[in-house]
């Protein structure tokens, strides 16, 4: 006579903490998750589609919009695709130039996501002093492009732009605050016993669940699973340069936070030495004004901040794409969020969301 | 390949609440650091050479008439397709100048591309203003002229 | 007859009045120093656009609040949803009455005036009850919005409420015992007259009670971090996500005065109130418990206020200190860490000072 029925209730579109448009149908005992259902689309703009209508050099500033808190890597994975199928050579100083200022997109894309984690989580602060040296990023960007979001800051076969007078030196000051600022992050978060309490066993995936999802990235990593596309299909000069790859064991949020942080340090150490390493030359390879790559399709994979970006192309001889579409990590990450929050409590999907680190820019593309 | 290092756990450690002071230690050190935002519009930040603000055109001493061609290489450089440029027979002299130089600054995405593909080098004709304050009150505004394009957008003083 | 109605009219209404009016203004400036003082922990710089260094700020937000169009949903129980506001704010008012701010008296006419609305022989026994009715309110809040964030929302804080009363409580037992008397005014006498702040009573400080009331305080007050009726980043707003203006400025108001309030009891239990702070040297203390000696009992009065005020804005600054600082609890932790932990301990607290109360008295 008395039965109890499961609640169901919308969180998002609109909700402080779904990282802009994601709508999630929760169906609640009590607190406790039965079952999710993410519903995604707000964002659809169409940038595949937009990516077969303008041209090479035009679908560029595309991708720009689909990651915004990480288009420099976004940029890079399509030229890339791009120089694979006009069969271009990059110079050893643009791969350079690239592998920095990828680098330094990385940082200030696992910024982001420390800021925002924590602030779902309810540390504020953290947020604020996050934002504070994500800033010193973007200003090193806005004086190498100009600008401070979208960058479209690569060209197909090269780099656009030298690194204006100072820059470098600008940067290593940035990589030589960085580390002082991480210990504070560690004193407010890694130990403290609410944070612990708050993420250590929650959103739970294993390996090999992670891997039948697709997952990819510090996502994949957290769970124990060593792939990095840096390192297994290196690219550009991730070659020569000496970096490690954290990896999680439980893969709980737990796991996955330590291993962005510890990302974030390796990846100043690899803007340093690729600051180091900085060859003379051409920036530039040659590519003709009007890019008209041969026929042909090529899928090419890079090691964005989230996961692997992949760009699919098929060319049909002309100026246009006749096909382009983007892996998006965010996009196969999310997918797993109904796994990795059923039997949790309301709260845990705030966690699972913030540490799953979606850009629902690049989920709806 | 690495493993990730975790915090050391101590008996001390769980019962005098240790970490939870190293993060109020922290934030009270923040307490005492001067401020790094800016009280925006009074202090406007300081923009570096190469910002990319709304595209613009600009004459030079050096040329005789207007420096713009009227090529309408950056019309087709632009991926949001926001700039038209109708040429007329350049006065006293050959080729050809704007005649109407429109661009759209509701669809300007402040790519650069059209800067890039301008042919008057090294002193390109359309170039990225540090323009970057441009609400308006109608769409129709943001149609901006050959006359909006020169003179650019003057912003406006603000005391507090 | 005049006298009469001074004393037991005129004198209380006043009283009354000036307190009300008092935690009003400091409520309002509380907000600004919570904001201040987190933009400050957060490197920026806060609000700074109305009036000097921001100082009018929740000044013209009051007005914002009271000049709002109010809007009561379709689909809410009107009554209940109305009545909401006004249960949650008056207990958190009437708490104050009993309430010893300070030290000191002065006549008026013939009749004395002193720091506190009234002395109640059972004040902390009404503290303890007229403080859980304010658990009413959110759950009328929660339970009228008929939507379904306010109800987890009112779910969540009642249960968290419920059960930090008990630790609450426990600590304040001990304090009870070693005071003898329920009376506020009573506490305070107590430490007057044993020289020493119950904090530092020998020979077992309350070091732990001051923690065990303050933590259930903050679990109590809903804020940071264990602010889950109200977690924006979970449930938007909480209980009072579907009120506006005028009734969301009550439950606003209520929260707020509801931190002076533990700031106050912090202050009177385990600080000494009104006494002033001697670092325990002796010869401090009388000049130090008066800064006016001309002015008799008002002086006193005065200086009782000052003391008294630095160690609520201690406390409160502990509050906001906190909230710049750590991530928020999850519920069901909460609730362990009521029952699993702060109970145990709270009755441990009382059964090591009841022992220590022994070996006192040899």
């Amino acid at each position: 006579m008395f039965g109890t029925t499961e609640m169901q209730i919308n969180m998002g579109p609109q909700h402080p903490s779904t990282h802009g448009v994601l709508r999630l149908e929760l169906k609640l005992d009590g607190e406790r998750i039965v079952d999710t259902r993410p519903v995604i689309g707000y964002l659809h703009r169409g940038c595949e589609k937009l990516g077969e209508d303008r041209t090479y050099a035009q679908a560029i500033v595309y991708t720009d919009r689909m990651d915004y808190c990480a288009a420099f890597a976004e940029n890079l994975v399509y030229a890339e695709a791009v120089e694979r199928l006009l069969g271009v050579e990059v110079p050893p100083r643009a791969q350079y130039m690239r592998v920095v200022l990828a680098e330094l997109q990385r940082i200030a894309s696992h910024l982001i996501w420390l800021g925002t984690h924590a602030m779902d989580i309810g540390a504020l602060t953290v947020f604020v002093y996050g934002m504070r040296e994500r800033e010193f990023i973007l200003d090193l960007f806005e004086s190498y492009c100009g600008a401070r979001l979208t960058y479209n800051a690569v060209r197909v076969g090269g780099m656009p732009e030298e690194f204006p007078e100072g820059w470098v030196e600008e940067a290593r000051r940035f990589c030589d605050v960085l580390p002082s600022r991480l210990d504070e992050y560690h004193q407010l978060l890694t130990a403290n016993r609410i944070w612990l309490a708050r993420t250590r066993g929650v959103g739970t995936i294993d390996g090999k669940t992670a891997l039948d999802w697709g997952m990819t990235g510090p996502c994949l990593r957290g769970s124990g699973v060593a792939y990095d596309v840096r390192k297994a299909i290196p690219y550009e000069a991730y070659a020569d340069l000496d970096f490690d790859v954290p990896i999680g064991e439980a893969g709980d949020t737990y796991d996955r936070y330590l291993c962005r942080m510890e990302e974030i340090r390796q990846s100043r150490r690899i803007v340093l030495q690729a600051l180091d390493k900085l060859p003379g030359g051409e920036i530039r390879g040659k590519v003709p004004r009007r890019i008209k790559p041969p026929k042909g399709e090529v899928y090419h994979v890079n090691e964005g901040p989230r996961g692997e970006l992949g760009v699919y192309l098929v060319s049909d001889g002309s100026e246009h794409a006749y096909r382009c579409r983007f892996r998006s990590p965010n996009f196969v990450n999310l997918q797993a969020l109904p796994d990795m929050v059923r039997g949790h409590l309301v709260a845990d999907v705030v966690a699972v969301i913030g540490t799953l680190d979606i850009v629902l820019g690049c989920v709806d593309r | 390949m690495s493993k990730i290092v975790r915090p050391e756990d101590s008996v001390l450690r769980r019962f005098l609440l240790l970490e939870l002071f190293a993060g109020l230690w922290v934030t009270l050190k923040h307490q005492f650091r001067p401020h790094v935002t800016q009280e925006y519009p009074r202090e406007r930040p300081e923009l570096r050479p190469r910002f990319r603000g709304v595209p613009r055109l600009r004459d030079h001493p050096g040329a005789e008439g207007p420096l713009c061609v009227a090529c309408n290489q950056c019309a087709l450089a632009c991926p949001d397709h926001c700039i038209t440029v109708v040429a007329e027979d350049r006065k006293g002299g050959k080729g050809k100048q704007p005649k109407s130089f429109h661009i759209d600054y509701e669809r300007c995405c402040h790519c650069g591309l059209c800067v890039d593909a301008c042919p008057t080098k090294p002193i390109t004709a359309i170039y990225m203003s540090h323009d970057y304050e441009m609400a308006q009150y109608a769409r129709d505004d943001f149609m901006t002229d050959l006359r909006g394009l020169y003179e650019g957008h003057v912003p406006r003083e603000y005391k507090r | 007859m005049s006298e009469t109605l001074l004393r037991f009219v005129v004198v209380p209404v006043a009283q009354i009045a000036v307190v009300i009016a008092a935690l009003l203004l400091i409520v309002v400036y509380l907000v600004l120093l919570e904001r201040k003082i987190n933009a400050f922990m957060q490197v920026r710089l806060g609000p700074r656009r109305v009036g000097w260094h921001g100082l009018l700020q929740t000044v013209a937000d009051v007005i914002k609040l009271f000049t709002k169009e109010d809007i009561t949903p379709r689909h809410v129980d009107r009554l209940v949803f109305l009545l909401a506001p006004v249960v949650i704010i008056l207990p958190a008012l009437a708490a104050f009455a009993v309430i010893p701010f300070s030290g000191g008296s002065f006549r008026v006419g013939s009749v004395g005036v002193r720091a506190w609305i009234s002395d109640v022989n059972v004040g902390l026994l009404y503290l303890l009850a007229i403080t859980s009715l304010g658990v009413f309110g959110v759950v009328m809040a929660g339970w009228s919005s008929n939507s379904k964030y306010p109800m987890l929302g009112g779910l969540r804080s009642a249960a968290q409420m419920v059960s930090y009363e008990v630790p609450l409580g426990l600590s304040v037992v001990s304090i009870l015992m070693l005071a003898g008397t329920a009376s506020l005014v009573g506490i305070v006498q107590a430490q007057e007259s044993a020289g020493r702040w119950f904090l530092f009573w020998t020979p077992y400080p309350q070091i732990l009670g001051l923690f065990l009331y303050f933590v259930s305080g903050v679990a109590e007050t809903n804020r940071l971090p264990f602010d889950l009726p109200e977690a924006e980043n979970e449930l938007v707003a909480g209980f009072h996500t579907e009120y506006s203006g005028m009734k969301f400025a009550f439950f606003f108001l209520a929260e707020y005065i509801n931190m002076v309030l533990v700031g106050c009891l912090v202050a009177v239990l385990f600080f000494g109130g009104w006494l002033p702070v001697t670092f325990g040297i002796p010869g401090l203390r009388e000049p130090l418990s008066n800064f006016f000696p001309f002015w008799g009992g008002a002086g006193a009065m005065l200086t009782g206020f000052f003391w008294f005020g630095l160690k609520v804005f201690l406390v409160l600054f502990l509050y906001l200190w906190m909230r710049a600082t750590y991530p928020r609890y999850r519920y069901d932790q909460l609730m362990r860490l009521g029952w699993k932990v702060f109970i145990p301990l709270g009755l441990g607290h009382v059964m090591v000072t009841a022992l220590a109360i022994l070996v006192r008295r040899g």
